[in-house]
């Protein structure tokens, strides 16, 4: 009896997505896609706007990575006004970095406490109502408060930035259009208020040193789940530093062997093309000169850490070469260890945080706007949390934008979730006599390694019903499950 | 009179879900600096931390539910149900949080307001103006007293008009 599985939506991912499996007679899964069907339209109807307006506009595309969209607009927005990102003035370039790395803190933050802890603490073949952040606070209180107060210190030092939590303003073309008062600086140095950068530094070391215990505890099953090779896509600074606001782009194949080597961002059309499939609104993009079968990348903090040579700062760097010791290889191709890289960069982000927040030059009030000769054209590609962010505009004579393209992390990732969702059909569903819930977990806790914002890769909008349901080979439903 | 925290919920970008910004946004008119409001798409789980420093709490939110009135106030009980996305927790689970994470427990209601549409872009329908105007009375009649000072916290009884 041929049989349909059908995950609709996958959970604890930021977005809409479906995954369907298809069985045959026997058991053994003949195909399985990860679908996404929202609907895109950002490019389009970004069109015929003035061109400052753009990085206000596009950080609507999301609610939990905004800052990214908003600084990769500007960085494009800013070529526009004539000023790459070397000529920004130093006031406004720190100012934009800090906000970056809040962004980032943060948004790590949430994904493994709110979204991929209760995978790690319960199990996946817990009872689905024990899969959510309200049980992890409820069982593991500490681990909880302090997620929610690395956030909230992400969260915080982005509204100081920009006015607001959520869709500020910092970023204007050429510059930024405020400064930062001594005051907000030392609210997050001092801990009168909220617990100081150093306390989310400490927290963020004990986190790395969580999940490297839990990676030492689970090392077979964290070591085969969704394994498969790939290329792997990042930017890099001309040393071959971790760069995460302004870098060259750089990516490797599955072995390490140089694919793109450290091009500028303003030449990404030159490398990059994107297919499309007739079952998802996602495309997939690829290295031209590998070809769409081998020329797909990874994205994100796993595909950061395996492009770079190191990282610039002393306990994450510490913490990456522990990371690659305990594995062995010089390149990891193993889905589940996106979670300790995630961890790692958040580390990285604390300590890069740290110095910012202790160079006195964030509180100048003097050069915040630069302007150069007018350009018909600006490219800003920036590391966002989930992973390479291009933003892509063009303007006509009165400075209209007529063309746009967004090519969003987690589109970079599609590929890879296809095939994590194929390790999962193909290890752990093909064959079995019985399709568990635990089993379908599985499914969604492969995709939700990547970290994917569903609603940025199509520029969403709409509800999120949440139904699974399985038919057989005739159509008929056999099983519904309702997650509302 | 107590620290009183009053939270929006919605989006006004889409018709009548923005109810709960607009009810913000007339607070402030009609009692400036009275109340401390925060606006949220959703609540998220860190809004637990945030009401532990208010001695009342209360959601407003727009529902699809037709109430008699158009609005009422109802008690917000604590609720160890999740909502799947972990980006989107009801009332209910802040206050659960708040009690599990934090041991503190607001006084805490959610005005409802009834709306009728809910697509992109659209203005909010006049009827559902009507009942934010209801919604504003109630909230007047409740928590302030005839001299017209307000209640030292918002005390958890179900109200309609």
């Amino acid at each position: 009896m041929s049989r349909t599985i059908t995950i609709d939506p996958v959970t604890r991912v930021e977005g809409h997505g479906r995954v369907t499996i298809h069985l045959d007679e026997r058991g053994k899964v003949e195909e399985s896609y990860f679908h996404i069907v929202e609907f895109r339209g950002f490019e389009r109807f970004i069109q015929g706007h003035p061109y400052w307006q753009a990085p206000n506009l596009v950080q609507r595309l999301c609610g939990i990575c905004p800052v990214s969209h908003h600084l990769a607009a500007a960085k494009a927005i800013d070529q526009i006004v004539g000023i790459d990102p070397e000529n920004l003035s130093p006031l406004a370039a720190k100012l934009r970095k800090l906000m970056h790395y809040a962004q980032i803190f943060q948004s790590h933050a949430l994904h493994f406490f709110y979204l991929a802890s209760p995978d790690l603490l319960f199990g996946m073949d817990a009872p689905p109502e024990k899969r959510n952040v309200v049980a992890v606070a409820a069982e593991n209180r500490e681990l909880a408060v302090k997620g929610i107060t690395m956030r909230k210190f992400g969260q915080e030092l982005i509204k100081a930035l920009s006015g607001k939590k959520i869709h500020g303003t910092l970023a204007i073309p050429g510059g930024v259009y405020k400064t930062f008062k001594k005051k907000q600086r030392d609210y997050f140095l001092t801990g009168d208020e909220l617990p100081n950068i150093d306390t989310m530094i400490e927290w963020s070391t004990e986190m790395v040193e969580f999940i490297k215990n839990y990676h030492i505890e689970h090392r077979v099953f964290l070591d085969e789940f969704a394994a498969f090779p790939s290329g792997h896509l990042g930017t890099v600074k001309p040393d071959g530093a971790l760069e995460l606001y302004d870098g060259r782009l750089r990516a490797i194949d599955s072995e390490g062997n140089i694919t793109l080597p450290d091009v500028h961002s303003d030449d990404y059309a030159e490398y990059f093309s994107e297919a499309v499939a007739r079952w998802s609104y996602m495309k997939f993009p690829y290295l031209k000169n590998v070809g769409r079968k081998q020329g797909w990348n990874r994205v994100g903090p796993m595909a950061r850490l395996n492009i770079c040579d190191y990282i610039p700062t002393p306990l994450a760097e510490k913490a990456r070469l522990e990371y690659f010791d305990f594995t062995g290889h010089k390149v990891i191709n193993s889905t589940m260890y996106s979670h300790w890289a995630r961890l790692i960069e958040t580390l990285h982000c604390a300590e890069v945080i740290k110095n910012l927040l202790h160079d006195e030059e964030i509180l100048g009030e003097e050069d915040l706007v630069r302007e150069g000769r007018h350009r018909q054209k600006g490219i800003g590609i920036i590391e966002a949390p989930r992973g390479t962010l291009t933003h892509h505009y063009e303007i006509d004579d009165k400075g209209m934008i007529t063309r746009c393209n967004l090519i969003v992390s987690t589109t970079h990732n599609n590929d890879a979730m296809n095939e994590a969702v194929k390790w999962v059909a193909n290890n752990v569903i093909s064959k079995k006599e019985k399709i568990t819930e635990g089993m379908l977990n599985q499914v969604e806790v492969a995709i939700r390694a990547y970290d994917p914002c569903l609603s940025c890769a199509t520029q969403a909008l709409g509800k999120m019903p949440l139904k699974a349901e399985l038919y057989d080979h005739n159509g008929n439903l056999v099983q519904e499950i309702l997650k509302n | 009179m107590g620290k009183i925290l009053l939270i929006g919920i919605g989006n006004t970008g889409r018709g009548d879900d923005g109810l709960g910004w607009l009810f913000l946004d007339e607070i402030e008119k009609r009692y400036p600096g009275m109340f401390a409001a925060e606006y949220r798409y959703q609540l998220q789980v860190e809004d637990a931390e945030l009401i532990t420093r208010y001695d009342s709490v209360l959601f407003i939110d727009a529902t699809q539910e037709l109430i008699p009135g158009g609005c009422a106030i109802r008690p917000c009980e604590s609720s160890g149900s999740f909502h799947y996305t972990s980006h989107m927790q009801s009332p209910e689970a802040i206050i659960y949080l708040s009690e599990e994470l934090y041991g503190y427990e607001p006084d805490a209601n959610i005005l409802h307001i009834s709306g009728y549409e809910w697509e992109l872009g659209k203005q909010p329908e006049i009827k559902a103006l009507d009942n934010l105007e209801r919604a504003l009375k109630l909230f007047h009649e409740t928590f302030f007293d005839k001299s017209n000072t307000p209640a030292q916290t918002l005390k958890s009884k179900p109200v309609t008009l």
